[in-house]
């Protein structure tokens, strides 16, 4: 019944995805001022526990300050502020450190620790994201077991109500939450969850099985995993979806946090409308051949050679919201349209069973929630008309021997 | 006319040429969205890009049918309650007689017409629940339709205003956790591509009541031989006149 009551509330809440860009001078110079109170201010305090300094990291690897400029005044684009507030975005990145950060890692692959870790030469979004104080994380710390332990309950005592927590993975609430325990005292994700959330400013949930439990909620979904929204509630939680979530959405939500201290207009699905307002199908680069009916058919055919849309063979950019087709990964480099590979829809609820296979919709079959008949909608729809149309041929024989009988009898 | 019969009205011109609309716009929507669903044919393979255009063409078709099918559905569901000719809500009521009447036109059908206990002159309450489930049926094709070309507005913009995807959100957003719900899921987040389904699915179940309705529609004509099937051309039957 609550999820009912849930449901229909979600019902009438829906937005769009539209951010308003034009308030007016009036409106900018004064959330100018505000984030230029609030970067004085953090420039006052001390650096946390990461004691780097990103302009050294910036200069071991290479990167040059007008490179860090630009990439400031492509942030500040992203998150929609008007091109003055560059210097104070720039701002905003060097004092990452000042932000502590508790990363939990539940249900998951690891993927997106792992995007920030194994990307070649990091740019400029993942060296950013070296620089956050990042207090707790289990998978890339030393200290493990009840050392591990005991990190985490400084931290959160530390900076109670004050760090931003960071979830990787889906929450298993199957058999009272046992199949998924965390630490020396066996603690339950769920339960891990809860806790560390409590007292933290903000809740962040990155990657797909964070957000809407992503490939372990999928069917037949064994351990009841479910993104950390249906379970933290009355608490400011921003999700970035994808699999993985892209570094540049990370970023950009952490120094939207830095410099309003607020979170991010979000769209219905809690997801930051600067990164997900956008539809993969309308800023990506093959859209002409899809308007022009020009597809690939098969994988390496002439289609393919030719750079042909990928809707045949399964993108999903039609139904999918994230921005991948604008900023891309590893810093503009490419991403899986771009390689000839369609969108699997890794931002969207259930895209694992929904969404990520090789053809259109209309060609896959759907799959039963438990189980059960896999059809396509056309094959499903063909067997309805055939029953239709083979209950009106047992009708209309049945009318006509009626008929002939009466006839007879007449 | 055959002596002792009458010719009763039964359609107003404009019902029948909503009628015929809404018959050959279903073929050209159905047509262009099995396209729209799985490219099914390539045209003018040398031409450039931006001569061909087929999948864009498919889809403008499908929306301008869209919008002709949105226009006719107001007028219709305007016309159940305030028709000056027959209102059809008056049908559908579940009132004694309506249900009784409803039976009898199930049992007409299911007896192969051995049992005619009904007034047959007018539209009576089987034909017109029957309608009622196409014309639900059609107003889920468009909510479902409508959702999914919201999707394109991702901006929040159009070039009519920001009000229309305003509205198409507030009109439309809930048929996501119903598609969801009818198409099932493992997730705890209703799904837009259940949208998609649904509406793909929607389409069969209406051919098949297209299917069912053309072969009622012969049926009665034959075997009542009142001359039903003209009701939708010429606006009139013939019913015996009471002896
Ligand atoms: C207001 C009415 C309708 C609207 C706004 C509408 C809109 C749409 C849209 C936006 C799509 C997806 C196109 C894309 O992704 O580019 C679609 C697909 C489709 N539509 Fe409609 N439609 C409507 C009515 C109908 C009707 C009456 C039928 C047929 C009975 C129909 C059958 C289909 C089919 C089969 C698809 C393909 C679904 C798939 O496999 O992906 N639509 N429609
Ligand atoms: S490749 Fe995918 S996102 Fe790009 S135009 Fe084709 S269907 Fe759309």
């Amino acid at each position: 019944m609550a999820d009912k009551i849930e449901g229909v509330k979600k019902l009438f809440t829906s937005k769009s995805a539209r951010v308003e860009t034009n308030r007016g001078d009036a409106y900018y110079a004064k959330l100018f001022e505000k984030c230029q109170a609030r970067i004085d201010e953090l420039k006052t305090q001390q650096p946390i526990n990461n004691r780097l300094d990103i302009g050294d990291v910036l200069e071991t690897q290479g990167i040059e300050r007008r490179d860090f400029l630009k990439w400031a005044s492509a942030v500040t684009g992203m998150l929609m502020l008007p091109a003055s507030f560059t210097p104070l975005v720039a701002d905003a990145a060097l004092l990452m450190n000042r932000a502590p950060v508790i990363w939990l890692e539940l249900s998951d692959c690891a993927g997106n620790s792992e995007a920030l870790l194994r990307s070649d030469g990091p740019k400029i979004d993942e060296i950013v994201l070296d620089i956050i104080s990042l207090e707790f994380h289990e998978t890339l710390q030393a200290a493990s077991g009840h050392q591990a332990e005991k990190q985490l309950e400084d931290a959160m005592e530390t900076f109670k109500d004050k760090y931003l927590l960071f979830v990787e993975g889906a929450i298993p609430m199957g058999n009272n939450g046992t199949f998924g325990t965390i630490g020396a005292s066996g603690e339950t994700m769920h339960d891990h969850l809860v806790r560390v959330a409590k007292h933290a400013a903000a809740v962040v949930a990155v990657g797909s099985c964070a957000t809407f439990g992503g490939v372990p909620a999928a069917a037949p979904n064994p351990t009841g995993a479910v993104g950390v929204m249906d379970v933290i509630k009355g608490k400011p939680l921003i999700n970035i979806p994808a699999c993985p979530a892209n570094p540049a959405n990370m970023v950009g939500v952490i120094i939207h946090y830095i410099l309003t201290g607020q979170v991010p207009e979000l769209d219905s699905l809690l997801r930051p409308k600067f990164a997900f307002g956008y539809r993969i199908h309308d800023n990506c680069e093959r859209r002409a051949h899809f308007d022009a009916g020009e597809f690939v058919e098969e994988w390496g055919d002439e289609g393919a050679k030719n750079n042909f849309c990928l809707y045949k063979v399964g993108c999903k950019g039609p139904m999918t919201f994230n921005n991948c087709s604008i900023v891309r990964y590893n810093e503009g480099v490419n991403w899986p349209v771009g390689v000839g590979r369609g969108c699997i829809g890794c931002s969207e609820p259930d895209f694992w069973d929904k969404y990520a296979y090789e053809r259109p919709m209309a060609d896959a079959n759907i799959k039963a929630p438990t189980g059960g008949v896999e059809k396509t909608v056309d094959e499903f729809g063909l067997g309805l008309l055939t029953a239709a149309g083979i209950g009106i041929g047992i009708h209309a024989a049945a009318s006509l021997v009626a008929g002939k009988k009466e006839e007879a009898g007449e | 006319m055959k002596p002792g019969y009458k010719q009763v009205k039964r359609m107003t011109a404009f019902m029948r040429l909503n009628h015929w609309v809404v018959a050959f716009s279903m073929i050209g929507a159905v047509l262009t969205g099995l396209y729209i669903g799985h490219p099914y044919y390539q045209s003018m393979i040398a031409e450039p890009a931006v001569v061909k255009y087929v999948m864009a063409w498919n889809r403008w078709i499908h929306f301008m049918i869209a919008i002709i099918f949105d226009v006719s559905s107001i007028v219709i569901a305007y016309l159940y309650f305030f028709s000056r000719f027959e209102k059809p809500y008056k049908k559908i009521l579940p009132t004694g007689q309506n249900i009784k009447e409803f039976f009898e036109v199930l049992l007409n059908l299911i007896t192969l017409n051995r049992r005619k206990n009904f007034d047959s002159t007018h539209s009576d309450s089987f034909n017109t629940v029957f309608f009622l489930m196409f014309h639900l049926l059609l107003a889920w094709l468009l909510l479902t339709g409508l959702q999914l070309y919201v999707h394109g507005l991702a901006s929040g913009e159009s070039s009519i205003g920001a009000w229309w995807p305003w509205m198409l959100h507030l009109a439309t957003d809930w048929t996501v956790p119903v598609s969801t719900w009818m198409v099932g899921t493992t997730s705890p987040t209703p799904s837009i591509m259940d949208v998609r389904t649904v509406h793909h699915m929607t389409m069969w179940i209406v051919l098949a009541w297209v299917a069912f309705h053309i072969y009622y529609q012969v049926w009665r004509t034959i075997f009542w031989k009142e001359g039903d099937i003209g009701i939708v051309v010429s606006g009139t039957k013939f019913v015996k006149e009471e002896a």
